[in-house]
């Protein structure tokens, strides 16, 4: 199958869960709240009756549910989220403002998390029943069982308050000013401008939350790694590889690694899932300007529009990564090639 | 989740292995760790609010912040409550709070997986498509949506949690129920004239029973773990509840006074590493890719 015509199968199966999320997250914004403008507007705003109207007008509050769903639609497609209570601004330009540095941890942690992830479910499948085996399981299992608030926390005041290895919270130390924006992410817009000090001290202060987010993941992607590795190491082709007499070390890198992996890449868009669930957490932790810490301000000032925006873009890009995912399968499965 | 899914829907024979199982548990010392560690959890969450020696909401401002000490166990928060006490009180909150998520989610899972597997046609199609619907949600962010749309106590954390939960469950079934409406027994159930409620809940059902038992024991910890979170964002019970993950959140204000946060994360950790270890010991069993 030529890709475009694969990547257009895909597609298609993507539109109606984006659909479906909107429905979801309308049905959640408008219709369980007892009273969507209790729910919707500032204490201020509710002693004013033209602002309600205005509001009842906008959304459609006085026509029938799938009216409503339409013009809900309408505005969403218009990048209309509604108003945040808290910040008073758009929903839109508050995530514009807040995206960068959320895509910024978000990467570096899925990196670390794929990194470790990868490295000990190998080492733990080669090594099988060893006491590495052992302890790498035991990892993974921390890794999944641990609250991630714990983990930050534990993280700041033994890496950064006591032995001083890593930077505390923030994107960047008091001291310095952001780099002029390009990106929004500090590493690549430092380094375009040229500015080396901002550069470490941005990784510095990268290293710790997405160490936090990425013990996760990586719990994770070494569990499945190790089973898949273990899977694809019983099976004849291996078997033939290593009574050709090819050192160990060949046939897992070239023959068996090649297709244990294939599992281990729909776990990582699974697991970036994850991720943005767990920066929800570890933002506010890290004092982290991104969407988590926005979501988790505006969960506990019960600022709802603000939590159903964020809610419906984190799912949108939750689906997103997992369309890249399938389309990666294309490139790393050979069979739906030739299917 | 969903590897295991998958994996669990696969395997068949379960009485046969049922048996080893027992004994294939017990000679792991992960699994036994997780069990006494779990058990005494449970203990704890049963009688531990009667050997607390304070009470958890007593405010005692000249006490307030201690580090621990031989008064106060795991020290004082910034009102002057016993931590200790809190810890203790707070096992009656978390514990069956997840144990609930489980037991409803699994329970309404079951039967919306089951009518759809015996079912078939539009239902299955409908109820299916539901399902991934919710799925298409990282799980803790949908909770959060809809405990915010509720409005935040614990029976709406509990409820949202549910609404997340039950489609995995309900997809194994189907998966089981397509799987064995197709067998001779069942086959023969129906030739002597018994109803469908009558099939699919005395002789379908009860050979699903297990695979859903086995995804509940590797999915509780999991299940604490997202409630401590919501709890965490102030979408749990109510900021003064001794509840572990409300605990932590406003312990993080008072970062020095590491016994406020270390205490009630730790109970969390220690918890669902006890439930996931026994649960590891059951997938090794049950995931027929990790045999020999």
């Amino acid at each position: 199958m030529p890709f475009y015509l694969y990547f257009l199968r895909r597609l298609l199966f993507v539109i109606p869960t984006l659909l479906g999320i909107t429905l979801v997250a309308f049905i959640i914004a408008r219709a369980v709240p007892a009273d969507p403008i209790n729910a919707n507007l500032p204490q201020s705003a509710l002693n004013d009756e033209r602002i309600i109207a205005a509001f009842r007008q906008k959304w459609g509050l006085d026509k029938p549910p799938h009216e409503q769903y339409l013009t809900y639609m309408a505005n969403l497609l218009q990048g209309d989220m509604g108003v945040s209570i808290k910040t008073r601004k758009p929903i839109l330009d508050d995530i514009r403002q807040f995206l960068p540095a959320t895509i910024e941890l978000a990467t570096f942690g899925i990196v670390l998390g794929v990194l470790m992830g990868v490295g000990f479910g190998v080492v733990s499948a080669v090594w099988r029943n060893s006491l590495v085996d052992y302890f790498v399981r035991v990892f993974a299992l921390v890794g999944v069982s641990f609250p991630v608030f714990l983990l930050a926390l534990l993280g700041l005041s033994v890496l950064y308050a006591q032995l001083g290895l890593v930077a505390g919270p923030g994107r960047l130390s008091i001291t310095l000013r952001p780099p002029p924006t390009v990106t929004g992410l500090f590493t690549i817009d430092s380094l375009l401008a040229g500015q080396w000090r901002t550069f470490s001290d941005a990784i510095s202060h990268l290293i710790l939350p997405s160490l936090v987010l990425g013990s996760y993941v990586s719990g994770v992607i070494a569990r499945i790694t190790r089973s898949s590795l273990l899977e694809v190491m019983g099976m004849d082709y291996v078997r033939t590889a290593r009574a050709k007499g090819l050192r160990e070390r060949v046939v897992i890198r070239k023959h068996a690694l090649a297709n244990a992996l294939i599992p281990v890449v729909t776990v990582i868009g699974l697991s970036y899932g994850s991720l943005l669930s767990g920066a929800v957490l570890t933002e506010s932790i890290f004092a982290w300007p991104g969407i988590g810490r926005y979501m988790f301000r505006a969960s506990t000032s019960q600022d709802f529009p603000a939590i159903m925006g964020v809610s419906l873009l984190i799912a949108a890009i939750y689906v997103g990564v997992n369309f890249v995912v399938d389309l990666l399968y294309y490139f790393l499965d050979p069979r739906i090639r030739l299917a | 989740m969903t590897s295991s899914t998958i994996s669990l829907t696969r395997a068949s024979g379960w009485r046969d292995r049922l048996g080893d199982t027992r004994r294939t548990l017990l000679r792991n010392p992960l699994v036994l760790i997780g069990l006494v560690v779990a058990g005494i959890w449970l203990v704890i969450g049963l009688v531990g609010y009667r050997i607390a020696p304070n009470d958890p909401l007593q405010q005692d401002v000249r006490a307030r912040l201690q580090p621990p000490s031989e008064s106060f166990r795991f020290g004082t928060d910034e009102l002057g409550r016993d931590v200790f006490s809190r810890v203790l009180h707070g096992a009656r909150i978390t514990i069956p709070a997840g144990i609930a998520v489980i037991i409803i989610g699994s329970t309404l899972g079951t039967l919306i997986g089951a009518l759809a597997g015996y079912l078939g046609g539009l239902w299955d199609e409908i109820l299916m498509r539901l399902s991934e619907l919710f799925m298409a949600f990282p799980t803790i962010i949908l909770a959060m949506a809809i405990t915010a749309a509720l409005g935040p106590d614990i029976r709406n954390a509990i409820l949202a949690l549910v609404i997340v939960w039950w489609p995995s469950y309900a997809r194994l079934i189907r998966g089981l129920v397509l799987e064995i409406k197709t067998k001779e027994y069942v086959e023969g159930a129906r030739m002597v004239g018994a109803t469908d409620a009558y099939i699919l809940f005395r002789t379908v059902l009860p050979n699903c029973v297990s695979p859903a038992i086995v995804l509940a024991t590797l999915d509780i910890g999991n299940a604490i773990l997202t409630f401590a979170g919501l709890s965490f964002l102030g979408l749990g019970p109510d900021p003064s509840s001794p509840e572990w993950g409300r605990m932590v959140s406003i312990g993080i204000d008072f970062f020095d006074q590491w016994w406020m946060w270390l205490y009630p994360g730790l109970s969390i950790a220690s918890l669902v590493l006890a439930f996931n270890f026994i649960g590891d010991g059951l997938r090794d069993i049950f995931d027929p890719r990790t045999k020999k």
